[in-house]
């Protein structure tokens, strides 16, 4: 019988326990901040108090502190902000809140600040629902996926250095731009702005990254931008919709493209350098360095550099945005990717051994069907990284059975045995002064098929290397040498 | 504890000691099949008597001899049992004696001892009277079919169907409509995802019966539709009863097989749970994991990663046999009084069983498949997207430990059970994966897979169960409080999948096979039911009347968390030798080049893939039972049900710190409503032997904890995408109402000697709000689902069942029996707009889209077909069982994606058992099952198209022995 009076109440927990000790109270303090000298900046403290919240004391160093909102009487757990006004030195301040609890026990937590005297470090947390402007010289940390929303515009001055906290999956951090928001990101040869993770020790004003190689990836996501312009999708009403864009959860409505705008504006996107993104965002979905999503050819975007990403450089889901002056450079999937019926034009890139596809160029996914073109680049299909591993590409290029696009003007160099043109019998597929680095004999061994009139062994950099030097690492690490 | 079990000795061992036998048996009410209180017992020619307690049950002790025993009870006729042998030592069970209510009294029955002596009759006679539609299956019969586990044994009952092995169904009806209970109280289930309870982890030789009602009534709770089954676990023997079993089976194609595929477990893994081994490193927890952008010292990260386990890779081990064990003891004992020749003397009943079991499954051609519709209406065949296949190896322990001890007077019982389940499955895998490119939204690769999975499951239930008869047996006070804590947990799920490439061999891609992962994932619940009720007997209009009322209550309390790692390489990679065994040694780990291998969290903190809720049901009910006219008996019930559900969760964006647009649910109530149901059932004897049932019933279906929810689940198994329903949509308003549902009942019943029956039943339902997964058209390249109230729905059907031997032939073929039953149903459901536009956009030339359609986990039919053979005097009994339901639509699909349909399994089994030894205290038992050498498939279909495989797998023929010994 007592075994079973002490199941029981092991069982029905509710009861409490009249002689119970209470944990005391715990305390959580807030991530190290900097606050400029003279402002006051709120802080958020969680606790938790078994015995029930009573009261709470506030200490401060180099600046004062208040409570701007207590805990609630006799809560077990809530949040306390205070606000802390910085003195006017520069330096380390600091904010101790102490709780005490029913039983009169104590917990507290210190939160440490930068009083500086003047702010360089920003953290954004939450979606951008009002008109912004990131200013030249200045880092902004990403918490979390931040949605640039419709009617809104941010503006990136040139210079600035965006970076993305670590995390994968729902944890993964990126910005977006939704569909009828606005980028304005116009960085300069100068003064290129910046887009990597939190762990790269960059600073404004650097092109190389003076901790991380460039091959490490996947620390952070990426760049996405949307826009209302028409899509190839195959949606279950048709082909004039909008679709999610891959990875980001229907249950946010910022993650929808597509529509028939194909004059749609989504911004300017010039002198920009995506780094070591591409984290796993969930259920087999990598974030490419730039995903842009039914963009519109309002749009500008010029001289992008994607150096190690974990998926795809630039992917193209539909859309009619051109884009000119690219580099993908180290990436761990494909280098040029497009789906959807792309209808714009990629012109002067360079591919630089990526290790999936170069080229993976997929056809319609509706009854909406219209190609694109790609042009002016080279590709260097194969290299040593900096640790000396062979980086590969799966193969030269790689189309559908149902993709349209005219290839024009690449030459293909750094060419391993194995590596082919996968199709050349695609009816909506054209292939124009495609030189392969290889000779005339070993020729007909890197393509499947026929050789097309349009292929032919030999040849010489296609790509404008010009455009690309001084502000891309590529170029810093000595790689535009020679093409 | 060595004096516990020394005094458990003690027990067992005095009543050896006895020199008296015993007779025990059973009083029943012959028109009610009620058992009756108060009956007296009185060995002719003797002082020595009893009377029957509320369970009808009497014990009388007296010196070995033969005895007449006489039976009366005030306006019954007095039944005289003739020939009752008494042997020292043993006990006499008169298992099932019928009182015949007499207007003259004067009569005497005189009946043998053998007549009273049948068994399965006990269980029809309940069924024959009962207010609810009822079938079951006694543990005289699981020990006939050899079942091992509840779901083998519940499947012989009319209706009654099972998916994956582990789920029971009843009328063919889904997974939500169905309800389990344990000794009439509610239970967690096991498995998130599902309303119903995973049956597979009940040893058959802790359970009594199964019980399955089809019709709702007011002592029931309110929240099944296709049936409640009911699993009652072991009572109180008549006898003293020690009983050990062995038993073993063989699958030529599993067992001793030097290519069976397995890992390294722990310790205890035997016992059914993980020692720690598959445990997450305790630093994994925190918000910032080591890593090399963490800030951490290199010597930390690397300590990090090593410490998670770093077997990634299955291996090859020979299986052994699957063998179980089991023990039973139990005893009723009498505590004399002075003077107890007459009356009833106290009882203290106890049983204590234990089981063991340990079982392979080996699949060496598995498949899967992920298929995609062409957009083109003439292309009618299917594509893949991805195809897996390969071998799986599965070994699960099963053990189950139930003890009981029960007191009972005249006129009161009480018991209190304790049982502990505790099932751990080691699954290992290895696939080869094809990706097709050209497929929608896929990129198109090949990948060889290590899949490492361990599901530990365990389940606690106390019951304290009193009843009380009072004011004759006029008064019957019956009430149970039963708290149960369930756990499922799957530590350390390991997938790790090299990709193929053309050019540089075999590395990971996380665009294509995915970089290696790892997930923890835990589900506990408990559960404190109580109940109570009292039932008043009476006469009105002349006949037998019964009143009956009472409350339950229900609290359910649920936490759900998953936890997922990713590998990343912080250099390039470098596989020379790609074996998953090696890739986590020292050399690949962070920070030694290449490969530079550490761990990324894909948790936030808080974690929306975590979430609590809790339920709190609160009943009461009134119901009359009647004779308005003689023939007629009419149940009216009512019963009022006050539910609220509260959440406790968020959406990834809201865990992203996002407080603005994110939701978060703390404690909040998501559902709350009151309703009533009311209950109709008319039973007309139309003869001595045959009934005419109607019934007319309102139940409900409500929705899961997880699907009142901001839950963003990603199912890592499928990579599904699971949204709660409160998120809206353009065409979703996130409110998601419970479904309610109108149930009519026909059947007729026929009654025949020797347990032979016939029945034939129709039944209509309709449903208001159903509730079915639907596909969220918006995205395309993962598949993500929301749980909606979609149109109205409704089903009819009809069942046949019969029972009958072949004494017609001639006398010796009386051995055999013949039995079937036969569930046949046509459903449909309006289809949303968002399924019926995405089909019409994918309409083939001469398809035509319907509005309606089936309701997805409706079966259209299910079949049990049997024929036993039963020699008494020989001691054999064998029987040859066959069980299928019809393709039944699984996964609703519409657009590119086909729907899934699950293809009949024909389940062919034969059992065969021996008694030896001169009182047949030796039995020995054969089976073999899966006679046909099915395979377990399902298969997408579409408008003309070839069937393309879902699923497919070979459980193969196995042949098992068992024997068992009756001290």
């Amino acid at each position: 019988m007592i075994t079973l009076i002490a199941s029981l109440a092991i069982f029905s927990s509710c009861k409490k326990d009249e002689d119970k000790t209470y944990k005391s109270p715990q305390v959580t303090a807030p991530a190290t901040q900097d606050v400029e000298a003279g402002a006051a900046v709120d802080m958020e403290f969680p606790y938790t108090s078994e015995a029930g919240f009573k009261s709470s004391t506030v200490s401060a160093t180099n600046g004062t502190a208040t409570i701007k909102t207590d805990g609630t009487a006799d809560a077990k757990s809530g949040t306390i902000v205070v606000t802390f006004t910085a003195s006017s030195n520069a330096g380390a301040g600091a904010v101790v809140l102490t709780v005490t609890d029913k039983e009169s026990q104590t917990g507290n937590a210190t939160a440490v600040l930068n009083v500086v005297l003047e702010q360089m470090t920003f953290y954004v947390s939450s979606n951008i629902t009002a008109n912004t402007t990131w200013e030249t010289g200045k880092v902004y940390i990403l918490q979390s996926r931040i949605a640039v929303v419709a009617n809104v515009t941010l503006t990136i001055e040139p210079g600035v250095v965006v970076k993305g906290e670590a995390g994968a999956g729902s944890n993964a951090t990126a910005l977006l731009i939704a569909r009828g928001g606005k980028i304005m990101a116009e960085g300069t040869a100068d003064q290129p702005i910046i887009f990597t993770s939190v762990a790269d020790e960059l600073m404004p004003g650097q092109i190389v990254s003076p901790n991380l190689s460039p091959e490490v990836n996947g620390l952070w996501g990426g760049v996405l931008i949307l826009g209302k312009a028409r899509i190839s999708a195959s949606n279950d009403n048709g082909d004039v919709s909008e679709v999610q864009i891959e990875g980001i959860p229907t249950s946010d409505p910022n993650g929808l493209y597509g529509g028939n705008d194909d004059n749609d504006n989504s911004g300017v996107f010039k002198y920009v350098s995506i780094r070591h993104g591409g984290t796993n965002i969930g259920s087999g979905n990598e974030i490419n360095g730039l995903s842009l999503g039914g963009v519109g050819s309002g749009t500008v975007i010029e001289n992008v550099e994607i150096v190690a990403n974990q998926d795809d450089g630039v992917e193209w889901y539909g859309g009619t945005v051109n884009v000119k002056n690219l580099i993908v450079w180290n990436v761990g999937d494909d280098g040029i990717d497009t789906d959807q019926s792309w209808s714009g034009t990629v012109d002067n890139f360079i591919v630089y051994t990526v290790t999936g596809h170069n080229f993976e160029l997929d056809g319609p996914e509706g009854t909406y069907a219209a190609g694109h073109n790609i042009q002016n680049g080279t590709v260097v299909a194969s290299g040593l990284d900096s640790d000396g591993v062979l980086r590969v590409s799966e193969d030269l290029i790689n189309v559908d059975n149902n993709s349209i696009v005219n290839l024009k003007n690449i030459f293909i160099t750094a060419i391993q045995a194995g590596q082919k043109i996968n199709r050349v019998t695609a009816a909506g597929v054209t292939f124009e002064g495609i030189e392969l680095d290889v000779t005339v004999d070993a020729l007909p061994g890197h393509v499947n098929g026929a050789v097309p009139a349009g292929v032919t062994a030999g040849g010489t950099s296609k790509a404008d290397a010009s455009k690309f030097t001084g502000w891309t690492w590529l170029d810093a690490d000595g790689k535009l040498a020679g093409l | 504890m060595r004096y516990y079990i020394s005094l458990l000795f003690a027990l067992i061992v005095s009543t050896t000691y006895a020199q008296n036998g015993k007779i025990r048996g059973t009083v029943f009410e012959k028109g009610t099949g009620e058992s009756l209180v108060g009956v007296t017992v009185l060995l002719k020619g003797t002082t020595i008597g009893t009377m029957s307690d509320l369970d009808g049950k009497f014990t009388i002790e007296t010196q070995p001899g033969t005895y007449d025993v006489q039976l009366s009870y005030i306006s019954y006729q007095t039944v005289m049992l003739t020939n009752v042998s008494v042997k020292p030592g043993e006990v006499t069970i008169l298992d099932e004696v019928m009182l015949q209510e007499s207007a003259t009294e004067l009569q005497e029955i005189i009946v043998t001892a053998e007549a009273v002596r049948k068994t399965e009759a006990a269980l029809l006679t309940v069924k024959k009277k009962s207010a609810a539609m009822l079938d079951g299956i006694s543990s005289a019969k699981i020990r006939l079919t050899g079942d091992a586990t509840a779901v083998e044994a519940a499947k012989r009952v009319t209706g009654v169907s099972i998916e994956d092995g582990k789920y029971v169904y009843i009328r063919g009806l889904g997974d939500r409509y169905s309800k389990t209970t344990l000794n009439q109280m509610e239970i967690p289930g096991l498995d998130p995802d599902k309303n119903s309870l995973q049956m597979d982890i009940f040893p058959t030789n802790l359970i009594d019966n199964i019980l399955v009602s089809k019709n709702f009534t007011a002592d029931m709770p309110a929240d099944f539709t296709g049936g409640l089954l009911n699993v009652e676990t072991k009572a109180f023997p008549e006898e003293r009863v020690i009983s050990v079993s062995l038993s073993a089976a063989f699958n030529p194609s599993v067992h001793l097989n030097p290519d069976f595929i397995t890992y390294d477990g722990g310790k205890t893994d035997f016992l059914g749970f993980d020692d720690g081994t598959r445990a997450l490193p305790s630093l994994a927890r925190e918000n910032t994991i080591p890593s090399p952008v963490s800030g951490n010292a290199n010597q930390e990260v690397f300590d990090f990663i090593s410490s998670f386990n770093s077997q990634l890779g299955a291996k090859t081990q020979q299986s052994f046999v699957d063998y179980s064990a089991g023990i039973s003891l139990g005893d009723q004992l009498t505590i004399k009084r002075k003077n107890s020749n007459k009356g009833v003397d106290p009882k203290i009943g106890y049983i204590f069983s234990l089981s063991y079991k340990q079982e392979y499954k080996l699949y060496d051609d598995a498949g899967y498949g992920e298929y995609q519709r062409f957009k083109d209406p003439e292309l009618y065949d299917m594509r893949y997207a991805t195809i897996s296949e390969g071998v799986i190896g599965e070994k699960s322990v099963l053990v189950g430990i139930l003890g009981g001890l029960a007191f009972k007077t005249q006129f009161s019982k009480i018991r209190f059970t304790a049982m502990r389940l505790q099932n751990g499955e080691s699954r290992a895998a290895q696939f080869t994966i094809i990706n097709d490119g050209e497929a929608v939204g896929q990129s198109g690769y090949k990948a060889y897979s290590d899949n490492l999975e361990y599901n530990e499951r365990s389940l606690t239930n106390l019951l304290l169960h009193g009843d009380h008869v009072f004011g004759g047996d006029k008064w019957e006070l019956d009430w149970r409080i039963s708290p149960t804590r369930s756990t499922s947990d799957d530590p350390d799920i390991r997938k790790t999948a090299f990709t193929e490439t053309t050019t540089s061999g075999l590395n990971f891609s996380s665009g294509a096979g995915g970089n290696p992962s790892r997930i923890w994932r835990s589900l506990d619940e408990t559960n404190t039911s109580s109940k109570i009720d009292l039932t008043r007997k009476y006469q009105l209009f002349g006949s037998e009347a019964k009143t009956k009322l009472g409350a339950s209550h229900n609290y359910k309390n649920r936490s759900y968390e998953i936890l997922s790692f990713d590998m990343q390489f912080y250099s390039g990679q470098s596989w020379p030798d790609p074996d998953p065994n090696t890739v986590l040694i020292p050399e690949n780990i962070f920070p030694n080049k290449p490969n530079g291998i550490y761990y990324q969290s894909l948790n936030n903190d808080p974690n929306p893939n975590e979430y609590k809720s809790n339920s709190t049901n609160i009943a009461a009910y009134i119901s009359q039972e009647f004779y308005p006219v003689k023939q007629l008996k009419a149940i009216l019930g009512l019963r009022v049900e006050d539910f609220v559900m509260n959440h406790t969760g968020r959406d990834q964006k809201y865990a992203n710190g996002d407080f603005e647009n994110g939701f978060n649910l703390d404690n909040e109530e998501v559902l709350s409503s009151t309703d009533l149901f009311p209950s109709v059932s008319l039973i007309y004897a139309i003869t001595k032997n045959q009934n005419l049932r109607a019934s007319f019933t309102k139940t409900i279906a409500r929705p899961s904890f997880k699907e009142l929810s901001y839950a963003q689940i990603i199912d890592p198994i499928t990579n599904r995408i699971f949204n709660g329903s409160l998120f809206k949509y353009p065409d979703w308003d996130g409110n998601l109402t419970e479904t309610r549902i109108t149930n009519a009942d026909l059947r007729w019943e026929w009654f025949l000697e020797r347990g032979q029956m016939l029945s034939a039943s129709g039944f209509f339902k309709t449903f208001d709000n159903p509730i079915e997964l639907v596909r969220i058209p918006e995205q395309q390249t993962s598949t993500e689902y929301q749980p909606r109230n979609v149109g109205d729905g409704q089903l009819y059907g009809f069942e046949l069942e019969f029972r009958k031997d072949l004494a017609f032939i001639s006398p010796t073929m009386g051995m055999f029996s013949l039995s079937s039953n036969l569930t046949y149903v046509i459903s449909e459901i309006e289809m949303s707009d968002v399924e019926y536009n995405s089909r019409k956009g994918y309409e083939k030339v001469g398809e035509t889209i319907e509005r309606k359609r089936e309701m997805a986990g409706q079966s259209p039919y299910v079949i049990n077909a049997g024929i036993t053979y039963a020699n008494t005097e020989i001691g054999i009994d064998a029987g040859l069982f066959y069980n299928v339901k019809g393709p039944t639509l699984s996964i609703v699909g519409g657009g590119l994606f086909p729907d899934i349909y699950m293809l009949p399994y024909n389940s062919l089994n034969f059992g065969i058992n021996k008694k030896f030894g001169k009182e047949g205290k030796t039995i020995v038992d054969l089976k073999i099952s899966n006679i046909l050498n099915e395979r377990i498939e399902s298969v997408y279909q579409s408008f003309k198209a070839k069937d393309e495989t879902y699923v497919n797998l070979n459980p193969g023929i196995t042949f098992g022995i068992g024997i068992s010994y009756m001290f």
